[in-house]
């Protein structure tokens, strides 16, 4: 039935007409590309990146990038329909670690898919408790666990959310084996949905971001909504890149105490673990490797240029820049350190 | 920057260009106040902060209220908060009164708009405050309060619910969205549908294919007869318009309003719950329950001040806790970030220019809104006498745009939207209820995650009872609710 | 699954998506047996008393416009597949569906009444389709 369509309307001889300026040459992106991303929000981190990115690669390549929220599932079946450059994909680290949780509807995507340039971090993810609570820090929490008590984390499951839950319950397996089992996840959704549980008093530590619960952290401690860090999970290289005044009312060295080694939870007895939120691009595996060179090569010049560095980092993402073929290796090591500690929890 | 350098004559012709384009996008079938928001937001990144917020707040007021004008002319809701606008509105149409029921839902909604703007403006950290004491339990309750609404919009009481239910359960097909707090498994979705059915249906596209499809299926199966139903209304028939339908409306407006804000201050119960709630209550409190439905001025009035009251509210978490209170003021958290602006408790006291600067662009977008649609409204109504056989084709094309791009082009909820058109018709032909259906569509998901985390959270059913006083509070109203809907009910048949 | 009381529950968060749908199911059917119960006799004579549909209906304006609408939604991937991401799938589908539509619902198809339904086929989706597409860069089929 599509076929007859198509012979009707290139019969018709409109493809003559519009299609032959698209595609002049194999290496050249076509000019108009859509960008799905595998979030639904336009009002979230992911939107923000790709909106950043999809505004530099217009302009470099002066084609049409648009960018389309249609979330992880839509944007995975859009991207494995087009291999003719069409459609690419931003995403981060939720792509794969679904995988790792075995998230129904995630697939590998080093095998399905042609993994692109890193683009940006977003060093955010972060553990909060409620201001009041006796717990201090993750050395507390720690404590507490391996003393018998239940310690309620409120994460969602499966991603970017539960990965830090997953190293703080390897972690106390590794230091008071058994007691792993008094760290429990309490599964809830949107940033509200963990706000309000810690305000109701559900869970007792709650994973958030330094972008969402930054003010929350600022308010007196006789507030029901008040909150404390105790936890930043990116690497303290990473904050370290961050523009001196922070976020909020927090500056830059404040919130270098929340990660490691101010902050330890240790990945096998010798390192601490760390987890920045990677955004990077993803390609159909059919894709013309040329044309990937091409859009390697348009970033290259575009972060060497040096312009998006700043646009990034005034909204709180750190600048993170690898072509693809680096991309990929990085992202795979990057699997396999968290493959490791998803099976040591899950195999008790 | 002190406030008066921002209110410059472009800042408010941002806030008349956003409500004028918003009441476009809300009057047109399929098209939303959080798509105008979501399609204008890229634009606001080179106007700055508060000129952006005055066009995305124009778009979301002139939005919400263009809803209005498709569901009392055509019977098709331009926005699922204007469903319950449909089921008094239309019926006036039908009757000739178009043109006042425009004006009734007008009026209304620029008295609901101000109303919860004052409510923001003077108690939104005190409003947020207490709707934190909403956990799961309370949330569950006001949903199930709303769902039981279901039997106050049925003319038979066992198929109305009947009806509902069947919304419930074909709103639960698909993932369990693990964004929600679920576990991302499948249920309810047959194997070869699997690749299709992973999010289930998307609202929009059901419900123009439930109001919009189903109703040209309808007209076509009769053949497209010029000059009755649909189309063949005269418009001047009506009785000239009197301030005086608003006398003893007083506290239908208020409550209305007041709902309207408080559902929207509620994050996760979904805007559309506002309206519903309120047209029911309305119902519920009124003398003369049996004229709902068949073209009783209260029901718009009541739905349409309900669903602008929730402009204000649903900016109260977003302004106060950094939480959006519905779709669209989810879409606009991002003009904040585009802008590097955090929201949270600390927003209002951090940028108290800003927040002036929202506030009156609320109010500039509320009283354009109301001029632009009192004095527009003449031609507005001329489009009940376009010709059919060039309104429904228009019709069918701008439903097909709507639901292709309420996701950002997902081709599958374009057949959800002939599914639905022809489970619509269908569903007219047994005598199965739209209205009640399709509320248990909208609040069928959130009432299964409030429903299932209250369990899993307290493991045990009594706690629906005992959690806190605003808990069996909400039992005695479901409990009153329930009660008047039966004694309605019974009183219409005794009429019969 | 009961607990210590009457109404414990305890839920696994594994097997937690069948908990509310099964719930759903009982209370849908059991209404749809109440329903069985107190009309099926006058839906079982509804049934019995003829005319069968689709008799007396309009059939070529029923069926047509379910028929166009089906050929217009697989037209329109297709088409746009031949111009990724420039709506203009949409844009060129559109005009003959809404000129079919428009002639199929006609009673008199005189040349005025054709003109009309042909220039309204071509300048609403054009200019939905510059208006969208081009002015506000949304992703149309």
């Amino acid at each position: 039935m599509t076929g007859l369509f198509k012979t009707l309307a290139t019969a018709a001889g409109l493809a003559a007409m519009v299609a032959t300026p698209i595609l002049a040459s194999a290496s050249e992106l076509p000019g108009n590309v859509r960008m799905v991303i595998g979030s639904k929000s336009t009002g979230g981190d992911t939107y923000q990146n790709s909106a950043i990115i999809a505004e530099a690669l217009s302009k470099k390549l002066d084609i049409n990038v648009k960018v389309d929220a249609v979330g992880a599932s839509e944007a995975f079946k859009a991207l494995e329909r087009d291999s003719r450059g069409t459609t690419i994909m931003i995403f981060h680290d939720q792509s794969y670690l679904a995988h790792l949780y075995g998230v129904r509807g995630y697939d590998d995507i080093f095998e399905n898919f042609k993994v692109g340039p890193t683009v940006a971090i977003n060093p955010g993810n972060a553990y909060l408790v409620a201001k009041n609570s006796p717990l201090q820090s993750m050395e507390d929490v720690i404590a507490a666990a391996a003393a018998g008590q239940r310690v309620r984390v409120a994460i969602q499951a499966g991603g970017v959310s539960e990965i830090g839950f997953s190293a703080l319950k390897n972690a106390v397996k590794i230091q008071h084996p058994g007691a792993e089992e008094n760290i429990v996840p309490v599964n809830t959704g949107s940033q509200a949905d963990k706000n309000q549980l810690l305000f109701d008093g559900q869970a007792d530590v709650i994973n958030g971001s330094v972008q969402a619960n930054e003010q929350f952290t600022q308010l007196p401690e006789d507030d029901q909504k008040a909150m404390r860090f105790i936890w930043l999970t990116a690497r303290e290289e990473t904050i370290a890149q961050a523009n001196p005044e922070g976020m909020g009312d927090t500056t830059r060295d404040e919130l270098l105490a929340f990660t490691t080694p101010n902050v330890s939870v240790t990945m096998d007895g010798e390192k601490d673990f760390t987890f920045d939120k990677e955004f990077f691009l993803l390609f159909n595996k059919d894709m013309d490797p040329e044309q990937i060179a091409t859009i390697d090569k348009a970033l290259t010049e575009i972060f060497a240029a040096g312009e998006i560095q700043e646009t990034q980092k005034a909204s709180f993402f750190i600048p993170n820049f690898k072509p693809s073929a680096e991309a990929t290796e990085y992202l795979k090591a990057k699997r396999e350190d968290y493959r490791h500690i998803i099976d040591a929890i899950a195999t008790n | 920057m002190d406030l008066i350098s921002i209110l410059t004559p472009l800042f408010f012709t941002l806030v008349a260009v956003g409500t004028v384009i918003g009441i476009i996008f809300g009057a047109i079938p399929g098209m939303t106040a959080t798509m105008a928001v979501a399609v204008c937001l890229p634009l606001t990144y080179s106007l700055g902060l508060e000129n952006g917020l005055a066009l995305l707040l124009g778009l979301y007021v002139g939005g919400i209220s263009g809803g209005l004008v498709p569901a009392i002319l055509l019977n098709i809701p331009g926005t699922p908060s204007s469903i319950t606008t449909t089921l008094d509105g239309y019926p006036m149409t039908m009757a000739g009164e178009g043109e006042n029921a425009l004006k009734i839902g007008i009026i209304s909604s620029v008295i609901g708009g101000l109303i919860s703007l004052a409510a923001l403006y003077l108690f939104a950290p005190a409003l947020a405050d207490f709707a934190i004491k909403f956990s799961y339990i309370e949330k569950f309750l006001i949903i199930f309060f709303a769902l039981t609404v279901m039997a106050a919009l049925s003319s038979s009481l066992l198929v109305g619910i009947f009806s509902g239910v069947l919304g419930i359960f074909i709103s639960l097909i698909g993932a369990y969205d693990i964004s929600r707090g679920g576990n991302g498994e499948l249920r309810l979705v047959p194997e070869f549908l699997e690749y299709y059915l992973e999010s289930g249906f998307s609202l929009l596209p059901v419900l123009i294919g439930l109001f919009g499809l189903a109703t040209i299926l309808i007209e076509a199966e009769n053949g497209m007869p010029e000059g009755q139903g649909l189309s063949g209304v005269k418009i001047a028939k009506g009785k000239p318009f009197r301030l005086s339908v608003f006398k003893g409306q007083i506290i239908n407006l208020i409550r209305s309003s007041g709902i309207g804000t408080f559902v929207g201050i509620l994050p996760g119960v979904g805007g559309s719950a506002a309206s519903i709630l309120a047209y029911s209550q309305e119902k519920n409190f009124s003398r003369h329950p049996e004229r709902f439905g068949k073209g009783e001025p209260a029901g718009v009035i009541a739905s349409e001040s309900a669903n602008n009251g929730l402009t204000g509210g649903a900016l109260v978490p977003l302004l106060s806790l950094g939480i959006p209170g519905d779709s669209t003021t989810a879409i606009l958290i991002g003009a904040f970030t585009l802008q590097g602006i955090q929201v949270g408790p600390l927003f209002i006291g951090n940028n108290p220019v800003t927040w002036d600067a929202m506030i009156i662009a609320m109010l500039a977008a509320n009283l354009v809104m109301f001029l632009v649609m009192i004095f527009a409204i003449r031609h507005i109504a001329k489009v009940v006498s376009v010709p059919k056989n060039i309104l429904f084709p228009i019709i069918l094309m701008m439903c097909v745009v709507g639901a292709y791009t309420i996701n950002y082009g997902v081709m599958f909820d374009v057949w959800t939207l002939l599914i639905f058109g022809l489970f619509g018709y269908l569903a007219h032909k047994i005598g199965l209820e739209i209205a009640p259906f399709i509320i248990g569509f909208i609040l069928g998901p959130s009432a299964e995650i409030y429903f299932v985390k209250s369990l899993e959270s307290f493991g045990t059913l009594s706690i629906f009872f005992t959690k806190s006083w605003i808990a069996v509070l909400l039992w005695v109203l479901i409990a009153l609710s329930i009660g008047f809907s039966i004694m309605v009910s019974r009183k219409t048949k005794k009429m019969r | 699954m009961s607990q210590d009381s009457l109404l414990g529950v305890s839920i696994n968060f594994d097997t937690s998506h069948t908990v509310f749908p099964t719930i759903i199911a009982v209370i849908l059917g059991i209404l749809f047996v109440a329903i069985l119960v107190t009309r099926g006799k006058t839906m079982l004579a509804a049934v019995g008393n003829g005319p069968w549909w689709p008799v007396g209906i309009d059939h070529m304006r029923f069926f047509g416009t379910i028929a166009g609408t089906v050929v217009y939604f697989l037209a329109m991937p297709a088409v746009g597949d031949l111009f990724p991401n420039t709506g203009l799938g949409f844009y060129l589908c559109s005009i003959p569906y809404l000129f079919g539509m428009s002639v199929l619902y006609l009673h008199e198809r005189g040349r005025k009444q054709l003109l009309i339904a042909g220039l309204n086929a071509i300048i609403a989706p054009s200019l939905v389709w510059y208006i969208l597409s081009e002015l506000f860069n949304i992703s149309l089929p």
